[in-house]
């Protein structure tokens, strides 16, 4: 066996105190293990592919509560809003956030009822280590693994050890989170608590709050059991439940309304699993896994007590799979697994409450192969066959060569794709004021069309019929080349070059019009776009207990089809200027690209870690370069956004209005007493950064204090 | 800002006038480009409807313009060959095809307002209300013509790069480019029921001597 031996069982617990002082930015440790890159464990430092870790040690020293928190501080990741300019899904490589899987524990988090994941539904409390794969994971993970995968791998049963912790901070914002892991011969049982709540915030001038009051709890339980020494079971559950309290005033009518009700979230989880180890070269899992997520809003007229809004979705996914890994040699290492995803979806917003269903069959492999041990090649891919939008094949090739201590190559090449999702299916939207339009979703466009044929209400059909209602899934075509350079232990260079070929990109298009001109939208696979660019980290030990390290992303992100067209002089190659109003020709490379894309982004963070004295801090400046906004308008606040293309040319050039660039400074101080009690206090956004406009999910500064007790028994 | 566009003409035409007396055989003098600002196109009095969107107080009347004239023609006259273009809401009409009595024909061609010196032989048709997929020469609709709706903020913005080529029914040729949908060439940042929309601004260049030049 080679020297970076394969870990078979994990190592976990307690491990965060025996880190040295020079690597307090766990990211960077070579040696900690990840499972998410390969579906197996492996030591970060052998992946032939980007893959960020944050350890446990690190999410303590920053004193992060929810997931958002902790992932926007990292190098190439964003936390971008959604429609509605609230929550914080994941843009990452210049990915809009429904293109990045998220997964706990190897397994699909749901709820993207607007397309993106609202991560801080995520408590961090329970986190082990969070691992980012960056580059297209659909040759192991299939749909939405298209700009890479989050996995969020939380606590296990360990040695029995517990942990109390108890903060407040501004807005009034609470959190009690408490855990406890404790084995007995076979047994291990791990359960973990959380409460959040907060007053929200308001960033506006009127009575209305940008994010209103809520109140969170989180529960997870695992149990794991040894049947015999070859053979693990495992069991594990976890809820979330969320109450929000709205409170708005609505303008309708030139009449204020004042609205009062409620937003719920419930999303939970189960899981279970049994493997088994036929022999040192062979081991099996069989495992299940079922989610299920809704959400509510309910606003009433106060004081009349009528309904003015209601809104329901409801999604469901179950996933048996079984999953073989094969030791052929320690230098042949092959994998295979087959599964099937059941899912549904229920909601208000298409229509009518009906249940609709699609399923996936799929079957993987992956195949390791080190013919030395300065070098490794794994490739693998992946079928997927779905009921609705057919078969898809997503291949992945990636490579190592490490031909000293201080070079590391790699190069990883592979496709993703993510299939079209049940708004894209079903969205049955139809705006009976202003002027009217339909946005209808392509699985009843085309018997809507037939019906306004019958009744003679069609008025144009910009599509021929047999071209409209077909969705394929959005495909890339991925290659990732980088690599890491070490001077000396602990100071380091990690490149990365990506390059992200995106086509069939999902949008609404007009495809028919009725004879009253009332325009009918629909889902068509139109857009062809790219991302390139750079990623860049260096961490340097300054001191014995200090690191320092800086992280920088180059990206452009930026639509095919507005190069082409401006090369042609089409459409898009005028702008209109601000002054005079008057027609220019616009060069591509006056050409910004796509909206809520930051050409830079960065981060510089110090981090200090004192074992002999119980003292950890940090210092974190987060950095998000200009960007444009998209045609996203209106927030609760009743403010509307205005687009950042001004000069009527429908795409974001250098002539257009920016969102300006900001910093954002964290910091915090930590004393543990005895390795029990630990009392924390930080600063999030210490200048007080905002932008009610554009930036609804940046709070300004808030202030906290923490303490903790641990007890363990190892 | 509102002085910059007759400067502009101001220095199109002195650049046009330049170049006729280097060529020392002017075949038609230089013409002025003409902003024609504020053509109401059928605005609602009282602003839309909150409930349902319906414009208030619109009395479903074109506004009809002249390009000889330069000045908007009188409503009694629309079965008359008098006028070019009707304007109503964000249609325009053409006076020929189902539209009116006369011939003109119409194209919307994409390009700046410098580019086209020379009128276009062909490519322009009168209006066909018969036809499912282009009832208009200049056709209608988000991202189809000349403008861009946006039904976030129910905003009307004029494409950029589109400019209307029309030949009159006495068979000349002129060239505009819309430059706004709002009175006073000021769009609402915010979205409101008295948008005071509905009210063109656009510059022009005619040719009275029947020939393509538009220079």
């Amino acid at each position: 066996m080679s020297n970076r031996s394969i870990i078979l069982f994990i190592l976990t617990g307690g491990t965060w105190f025996a880190v040295p002082a020079q690597d307090s930015l766990s990211t960077q440790k070579l040696n900690e293990i990840v499972v998410t890159a390969t579906r197996n464990e492996k030591a970060l430092g052998a992946l032939p592919m980007p893959v960020t870790l944050i350890g446990k040690n690190q999410l303590r020293t920053m004193g992060s509560l929810r997931l958002n928190n902790v992932l926007t501080e990292q190098t190439g990741l964003v936390m971008v809003p959604q429609v509605n300019g609230l929550g914080n899904g994941l843009q990452l490589q210049g990915f809009d956030p429904d293109y990045t899987l998220i997964l706990i524990d190897g397994e699909p988090l749901i709820g993207r009822y607007t397309g993106s994941l609202d991560l801080s539904r995520l408590a961090v409390g329970n986190i082990k280590q969070i691992e980012i794969v960056k580059g297209p994971s659909s040759s192991l993970y299939g749909s939405e693994a298209l700009a890479g995968v989050v996995n969020i791998i939380t606590e296990r049963p360990a040695f029995t050890r517990g942990t109390l912790s108890a903060r407040y901070g501004t807005f009034n914002t609470t959190d009690f989170t408490g855990d406890l892991s404790t084995t007995a011969h076979k047994l291990g049982v791990y359960a973990f608590a959380n409460r959040y709540s907060t007053d929200g915030y308001s960033l506006g001038t009127n009575t209305n709050k940008t994010v209103s009051p809520f109140i969170n709890t989180t529960l997870q339980g695992k149990i794991n059991y040894k049947i015999t020494p070859q053979t693990d079971l495992s069991f594990s559950a976890r809820s979330f439940q969320e109450n929000q309290a709205q409170s708005f005033v609505v303008n309708s009518n030139s009449v204020e309304i004042q609205t009062i009700g409620t937003g719920t979230i419930h999303d939970s989880n189960i899981f279970g699993s049994v493997e088994h180890h036929f022999s040192k070269r062979l081991k099996a899992l069989a495992k299940i896994y079922t989610t299920h997520y809704e959400t509510a809003t309910n606003l009433k007229v106060k004081p009349v007590d009528t309904l003015y809004y209601h809104d329901d979705f409801s999604q469901s996914y179950t996933r048996p799979e079984i999953n073989t890994e094969y030791f052929i040699t320690p230098r042949h290492i092959v994998m295979a697994g087959t599964g099937t995803i059941l899912e549904t979806v229920q909601t208000s917003r298409y229509g009518d409450e009906n249940k609709r269903l699609q399923q996936t069959q799929y079957g993987f492999f992956q195949y390791e192969w080190l013919p030395s041990d300065q070098f490794q090649v794994i490739g693998g891919g992946r079928y997927d066959h779905n009921s609705i939008y057919g078969a898809q094949f997503s291949p992945k090739l990636s490579m190592l060569w490490n031909p000293n201590n201080r070079f590391t190559l790699k190069a990883s090449y592979g496709l993703g794709f993510k299939s079209p999702d049940f708004r894209q299916l079903y969205l049955n939207f139809n705006n009976t004021a202003a002027g009217g339009y339909s946005v209808l979703g392509t699985e009843i466009v085309v018997e809507r069309i037939n019906q306004l044929k019958a009744q003679g209400q069609l008025g144009a059909l910009f599509y021929d019929l047999s071209q409209i209602g077909k969705l394929q899934a959005e495909q890339s075509r991925a290659l990732n080349v980088g690599g890491r350079y070490t001077p000396s232990p602990g100071f380091f260079f990690d490149v990365n070059i990506f390059r992200n070929d995106i086509d069939n990109l999902i949008e609404t298009q007009v495809v028919a019009r009725t004879t009253a001109n009332q325009n009918i939208y629909s889902y068509k696979n139109l857009h062809r776009v790219y991302t390139d660019g750079l990623e860049l980290n260096v961490s340097y030990p300054l001191f014995k207990n200090i690191s320092a390290s800086l992280g920088y992303q180059l990206l452009y992100a930026k639509d095919k089809d507005v190069i082409a067209n401006i090369r042609s002089g089409g459409v898009y190659s005028y702008y209109r200027d601000p002054a005079t109003l008057e027609t220019k020709r616009l060069s591509v490379s006056e050409y910004f690209g796509l909206a809520n894309r930051s050409r830079h982004t960065g981060n510089f963070k110090i981090f200090y870690n004192n074992k002999e004295r119980g003292l950890d801090a940090s210092l974190r400046l987060i950095y998000r370069g200009r960007y444009g906004a998209g045609s996203l308008q209106g927030n609760v606040q009743g403010l509307t956004i205005p687009p950042s293309d001004r000069n009527n040319n429908g795409i974001l050039d250098v002539y257009d209005n920016f969102v300006s660039g900001y910093f954002l400074c964290n910091v915090s101080a930590a004393k543990t007493f005895r390795q029990k009690l630990r009392v924390q206090a930080g600063v999030d956004n210490l200048f007080d950064y905002k932008d009610a406009l554009y930036i609804p999910n940046l709070p300004g500064r808030q202030i906290y204090f923490s303490m903790s007790y641990s007890f363990s028994k190892k | 800002m509102k002085m910059k566009p007759i400067f502009y003409s101001l220095l199109v035409s002195a650049a046009g006038w330049l170049a006729a007396c280097q060529s020392n055989n002017s075949v038609s003098p230089a013409l002025n480009a003409v902003t024609f600002a504020n053509l109401p196109a059928d605005p609602p009095s009282a602003g839309y409807n909150p409930t349902n969107g319906a414009p208030i107080g619109v009395t479903n009347k074109f506004t009809f313009f002249s390009f000889s004239t330069g000045a908007i023609v009188a409503n009694t006259d629309s079965a008359t060959n008098k006028w070019d273009l009707g304007f109503r809401g964000t249609t325009i009409i053409v006076n020929g095809g189902t539209s009116g009595s006369g011939s003109t024909t119409a194209q919307v061609i994409t390009g700046t307002f410098e580019s086209y010196n020379t009128a276009p032989a062909t490519g322009y048709s009168p209006d066909n209300l018969a036809s499912a997929s282009a009832p208009y020469a200049i056709p209608t609709g988000s991202g189809r013509g000349w403008y861009n709706y946006d039904y976030t903020t129910n905003l009307i913005t004029p494409i950029a790069g589109k400019i209307i080529l029309v030949k009159t029914t006495a068979g000349k040729y002129a060239k505009m480019e819309i430059i706004s949908y709002y009175k006073n060439q000021t769009m609402p940042t915010t979205p409101t029921l008295t948008p005071n929309d509905r009210y063109y601004t656009f510059r022009y260049i005619y040719q009275p001597d029947g020939s393509t030049n538009l220079k």
